[in-house]
């Protein structure tokens, strides 16, 4: 389906006996973009990605890759590249190996492996068994085996996991640049500030369900609501919004108002007053992620 | 489904397991013949029916190829592999198929050294002791294939069984316990011939004739049907299963 969206899960519900894991899910992310899906642990951000993939069956509903269950893709890996969480190896096998048994199963030519084994940069320790590698270069061996079909859809859970500083920023460079080329990323991360340094939107669960979908932007400027504005006259603005029953208050020279920017923009106007700032005030992701998902024991 | 088989393959062949089980098969075809040759009165050894009942050592390749199947299948839960297998080929029983067939054919290759460590280090041992060598005979090549085809069903008996299961341990722990225990108790209800390591045992006894067993046509089919019907349920339990 060609104008389907590259992940769309419409009322997905998973129960595991009497635990429901995810319950009455429902979003589809658009094309092109990197999405970050959010959630405390135990919100059911696994489960979910793993029904998107094919491996849970949903108690009800569906999850889609392209429009199709990710069971009839006539092309599973190279359509959809994942790496996901507790993703296993077997340890006497070499990494180069490991790519070459699901290159020969999907009839990818083995000169790819070395292609992506040097994209991730690991072919210096391809033949080395991946017992001995660090968690840091098995979880870029499941970015090699993620990029093998060259899919346009990458699907992570937790990818960060176990790397370093620098493989972090290897990661977020290379997910920017997938992304540039037209690819779509979904990852799950519980690194805020890391899924608040690659996301376009964001997909937040809370206990099974959706709490909040919509670009990063406005989800942290709607979270937050207010206005900062900065003028050579804030005093005369600060009397004029109070005089239209709008409370501001100053910190560090700049005013934090208590109303949307249209609204604090309109009555500088009336009143003649000079701005040099008005902007809607932000929150981080995480002041926002913790505020939808209050409540949540970790 | 070639694809998926020559993937099976591969994995069997890119980790020690087929180097470590050979090693066993040699080491305990080295202490049971030599123990048996050794030990045994040269005029029993020159019996062809005695030359032929130490060659049938060969057999163990079967039991060897039976733990094989179950680490194959079983194996991808103990590593956590089953993710990335089944990304690639979400179509869970033709992963078992490929997987059967795989290990029947690494069942085979194990029939085949075990026929020629057996066979080799039974003519050294009879030669060195001065026995006349009856080891080559249609009884013995009969032998031979039977062993093969024993080795490469009970391959695939035990993928069936390690997807069932989807627990190395238990899985192996299990299936021991059945040829120990389990199939001895058939015969308090005379249907022991009908278990699959009887059914197995009557395809290695090819050309020879025993009570005990079925004749080598009916058993060859059961021990078929236990494969198919091992595989049928582990490929039904793999489908429905989640893989978390």
């Amino acid at each position: 389906m060609p104008d389907a969206p590259p992940v769309e899960v419409r009322g997905l519900t998973k129960r595991y006996g009497s635990t429901v894991a995810v319950e009455e899910l429902s979003f589809a992310i658009p094309a092109g973009r990197i999405t970050g899906f959010l959630g405390p642990n135990g919100a059911g951000k696994t489960t979910t990605l793993r029904a998107l993939l094919g491996l849970v069956h949903p108690s009800s509903g569906e999850a889609l890759v392209m429009g199709s269950r990710y069971a009839r893709l006539r092309d599973p890996i190279g359509t959809v590249g994942s790496v996901l969480e507790a993703q296993g190896y077997h340890p006497g096998r070499s990494g180069r190996n490991h790519l070459r048994v699901l290159a020969v199963a999907a009839g990818i030519s083995v000169a790819r492996v070395d292609e992506v084994l040097a994209e991730v940069e690991l072919e210096r320790v391809g033949r080395r068994r991946i017992g001995g590698y660090s968690l840091g270069m098995r979880q870029r061996l499941g970015v090699a085996a993620a990029l093998m079909g060259r899919p346009s859809l990458l699907v992570l859970d937790e990818p960060a996991n176990g790397l370093d500083p620098e493989g972090i920023r290897w990661l977020r460079t290379f997910l920017l640049s997938f992304a540039r080329s037209g690819g779509t990323v979904f990852i799950s991360s519980h690194v805020l500030a890391e899924v608040a340094q690659l996301a376009d939107e964001v997909v937040i669960i809370h206990r099974g369900r959706l709490v909040a979908h919509e670009p990063l932007a406005a989800l942290t400027a709607r979270a937050a609501g207010g206005t900062v504005v900065r003028s050579p006259d804030a005093e005369r603005l600060r009397a004029r919004l109070a005089e239209a029953g709008v409370e501001a208050v100053e910190v560090d020279g700049q005013l934090r108002v208590g109303a949307p920017a249209e609204r604090v923009g309109e009555i500088a106007a009336a009143a003649g007053v000079v701005l040099h700032e008005l902007r809607p005030q932000t929150a981080t992701l995480e002041e926002v992620f913790l505020e939808l998902t209050a409540g949540e024991s970790q | 489904m070639i694809r998926l088989v020559r993937s099976e393959l591969l994995k069997l062949r890119t980790t020690r397991l087929l180097l470590w089980i050979g090693l066993l098969i040699l080491a305990l075809a080295v202490l049971v013949i030599s123990l048996n040759i050794g030990q045994d009165s040269i005029s029993h050894l020159e019996e062809p029916s005695a030359q032929h009942g130490v060659v049938s050592f060969a057999a163990i390749s079967a039991l060897v190829a039976l733990i094989v199947g179950i680490l194959d299948s079983a194996g991808e839960y103990a590593h956590g592999t089953a993710t990335q297998t089944f990304l690639v080929a979400p179509l869970r029983e033709r992963v078992v198929a490929a997987k059967a067939l795989a290990v029947a054919l690494a069942g085979l290759g194990l029939g085949v050294f075990a026929a020629a460590v057996t066979w080799g280090m039974a003519a050294l041992w009879l030669l060195g002791r001065s026995v006349p060598v009856h080891l080559v005979s249609r009884g013995m090549l009969d032998l031979f294939l039977g062993v093969l085809a024993a080795a490469a069903i009970a391959g695939a008996i035990g993928v069936g069984f390690g997807s069932l299961v989807r627990r190395q341990t238990a899985a192996i722990v299990v299936a021991l316990i059945w040829l120990l225990v389990g199939e001895p108790l058939l015969s308090v209800a005379s249907l022991q011939q009908y278990g699959p390591a009887h059914a197995i045992a009557a395809v290695v006894n090819a050309g020879s004739r025993s009570s005990e067993l079925l004749a080598f046509g009916p058993g060859l089919a059961l021990s078929l049907a236990y494969a198919a019907v091992f595989c049928v349920l582990g490929a039904a339990a793999e489908k429905r299963s989640d893989v978390t």
